[in-house]
């Protein structure tokens, strides 16, 4: 294993920092190498090697262009990164970004604490309510190669505020490397619609982590859609720190041909009377893979936990690959949890019943494929997001909702 | 406007159309009775092109052009359609969705541009109220939690929607009170003219009294055994099948 690439594009990356950033990331590379990529030795990572990493090099990303005017959402405000770089020009709501600090990780996320210099800091102040949804673009640069980018974001919303954003990762190739960490603060009586949207290239490699720590009563509604990519994984951490929070998390995932997908997700209960749902759900055909772990805690003490959790996945081959599985730990008696997972196949009886009433094969299959799709879609309020992601996921075609409006 | 002519059709290996004729012209409504398992079901689904069944030998021929050789969509499209015996549930497609599909593949099949949003909820909304079926339900999923009346008078609001030129309605009198088997009888009269014809397969005389056959064919052992008019059904009504079975 040689991690000495990293070190020494570090040491170079370093020599511009400020003198008192530069001890504490040092010490973030120096865990991430001592760490090293996970491996399959690690029972998080056992479906998703990122040795193969070790052997490669990558250049830190430094900005360039991409078209992503066609991604803009009419209605929301929007911080746009391109190479790791904030676009100005493209950004309504600049004064979101900020200067990353310094923080504290391990293994691969140590190396993005090292590099991290750029992001989202959402703060939001009592009671104060985001007049309208952010869209945090994050695109890889036409034509980079071989280009790094890692980013931290921050939101931290204070009690009784509410707040959408929108987190999407697209355009990164030419066998590139992201990771992005993104830190959720809910005081009480705060609200996030978080939705995350990754449709990378299938050459690129994407990391990400959200973590959220929820305080009494606060509410998070977390969507997520992966439509395309080479290596994804992305870990959902939620803590339900304190009485009455509510957490739904809802997915919807269908990897690109080549694509290794992998979803972890993670609810703590750690406080009564909390309520978590979660529901996910993956279109998988030949040549993909995904993978979805979704593992809830409930601690000791934490009655009246009121937990669900559902996977379906649906195979579009019988050469597609699905690992999905739910993982329940429970360490107190008086909970409401349920969970289970699914895999099938499209229904061949409804295909043929559409069929015998005129409607072609393929416009069949995307029906029922929306079908299959459309909880997890419902789960978007914002129409023109919802439209962006029928279309993307090939989806689109008569919508009831377009029909009752 | 349908020729079957000789027609041996196989189910899983095992033969259950054996040399079966039947010619059917517009403006005509024949009644194909027959005692359960004879092969009604398997005669309407050839005829739809449902996948699953192997025919050796025979031909079905509409309009002069050779049925077995279209997919089912393309024989929708020109017209021919099949109301199940047994109507599928189509969770989150709605039955809106799929009307809108189905007759948007048939216009795009002529050559004529999609139908407009509104004419079509109109038009929709128009047949639902001859068959009594509550525009609400039209939002919800394809027959997704409806009673087996219901699921019926839905397949004749699809047929009413969609306008075939051959309607084949598989035993969809069958399971339905005496209200809802007027409703299905007057939607298949609704759509009685000259150009259309009808294939009622049916194992009762229940319905035949609503909707007056023109024709009466007993399908027995995998062949029509007997044809007539509509005194043929009610002789059946009172002799039941066996002597016809047994000849
Ligand atoms: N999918 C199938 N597999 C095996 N046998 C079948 C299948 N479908 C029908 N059959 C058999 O074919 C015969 C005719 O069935 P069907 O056409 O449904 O009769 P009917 O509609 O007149 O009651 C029956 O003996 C039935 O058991
Ligand atoms: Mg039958």
């Amino acid at each position: 294993m040689s991690l000495a690439a990293y070190a020494e594009r570090f040491e170079r990356f370093a020599a511009a920092l400020p003198e008192a950033e530069r001890a504490a990331r040092r010490a973030q590379l120096q865990r991430f190498v001592a760490d090293g990529f996970p491996t399959p030795r690690l029972e998080e990572w056992h479906y998703t090697d990122l040795a193969p990493l070790s052997q490669r090099a990558f250049e830190p990303a430094a900005g360039g262009n991409a078209a992503l005017a066609p991604h803009f959402l009419a209605g929301t405000d929007r911080l746009v990164y391109v190479g790791g770089m904030l676009v100005s020009a493209d950004s309504t709501a600049p004064e979101r970004h900020s200067a990353a600090a310094p923080a504290q990780d391990e293994g691969v996320y140590a190396l993005n604490a090292a590099f991290a210099r750029d992001g989202l800091l959402l703060r939001l102040g009592r009671g104060e309510r985001l007049p309208r949804p952010l869209q945090v673009l994050i695109a890889g640069a036409d034509g980079a190669v071989a280009a790094m980018t890692h980013q931290r974001h921050r939101i931290e919303l204070a009690e009784n505020t509410e707040a959408t954003v929108i987190f999407q990762f697209l355009n990164q190739g030419g066998g590139g490397l992201a990771t992005h960490v993104i830190d959720v603060r809910l005081a009480p009586g705060a609200r996030l619609n978080l939705f995350r949207i990754q449709d990378e290239r299938a050459d690129a490699t994407l990391l990400t982590r959200c973590d959220v720590r929820q305080e009494r009563d606060s509410v998070l509604h977390a969507v997520s859609f992966d439509c395309g990519g080479g290596l994804v994984r992305h870990d959902l951490n939620i803590l339900l720190a304190e009485a009455g929070a509510e957490t739904g998390l809802y997915g919807l995932y269908q990897p690109a041909a080549g694509a290794h997908l992998d979803n972890h997700t993670r609810i703590v209960h750690a406080a009564p009377q909390c309520r978590s749902r979660e529901q996910f759900k993956g279109i998988v055909d030949a040549r993909a893979r995904a993978i979805f772990n979704g593992k809830v805690v409930v601690q000791a003490g934490a009655q009246k936990t009121d937990s669900e959790q559902r996977v379906a996945n649906l195979l579009l081959s019988p050469k597609a690959e699905v690992n999905a599985k739910p993982e329940l730990e429970i360490y107190a008696d008086d909970v409401k949890c349920a969970h289970g997972a699914t895999v099938g196949q499209l229904d061949e009886t409804a295909l043929e019943y559409l069929r015998s009433r005129g409607v072609p094969p393929a416009e069949a299959r995307a029906l029922l494929l929306r079908a299959f799709a459309t909880e997890v879609l419902d789960h978007v309020p914002l129409a023109p997001l919802r439209a962006a992601l029928a279309a993307r996921l090939g989806l689109a075609g008569t919508d009831a909702w377009e029909l009752e409006a | 406007m349908l020729e079957v002519k000789g027609l041996h059709a196989k189910v899983e290996g095992k033969d259950i159309l054996k040399g079966l004729d039947l010619s059917v012209r517009a403006g005509e409504v024949h009644a194909i009775m027959g005692p359960n398992g004879s092969g009604k079901s398997t005669l309407s689904h050839v005829i739809a092109g449902r996948e699953g069944y192997e025919i050796t030998a025979g031909s079905v021929q509409f309009d002069g052009r050779d049925l077995l050789a279209l997919p089912p969509e393309t024989r929708a499209c020109e017209g021919i359609f099949l109301g199940f015996q047994y109507p599928v549930e189509i969770p989150g497609v709605s039955n809106l969705t799929l009307l809108k599909a189905a007759l948007n593949a048939r216009r795009k099949y002529r050559g004529q541009p999609e139908i407009d949003p509104g004419d079509f909820l109109a038009w929709v909304r128009d047949r639902a109220r001859l068959v009594k079926i509550d525009p609400k339900m039209l939002s919800r999923g394809v027959n997704e939690g409806f009673s087996g009346g219901e699921k019926k008078r839905n397949e004749i609001l699809q047929m009413l929607v969609l306008e075939p030129r051959l309607m084949i309605l598989d035993e969809t009198d069958s399971g339905l009170d005496i209200d809802a088997l007027k409703i299905v009888a007057d939607g298949i009269n609704a759509l009685r003219s000259p150009e259309r014809a009808t294939l009622l397969v049916t194992h009762y005389q229940r319905l035949l009294d609503y909707v007056q056959p023109d024709y009466v064919h007993v399908l027995a052992r995998g062949r029509i055994v007997r044809s007539g008019g509509p005194e043929l059904a009610r002789e059946l009504e009172q002799k039941g099948y066996g002597w016809l079975e047994a000849a």
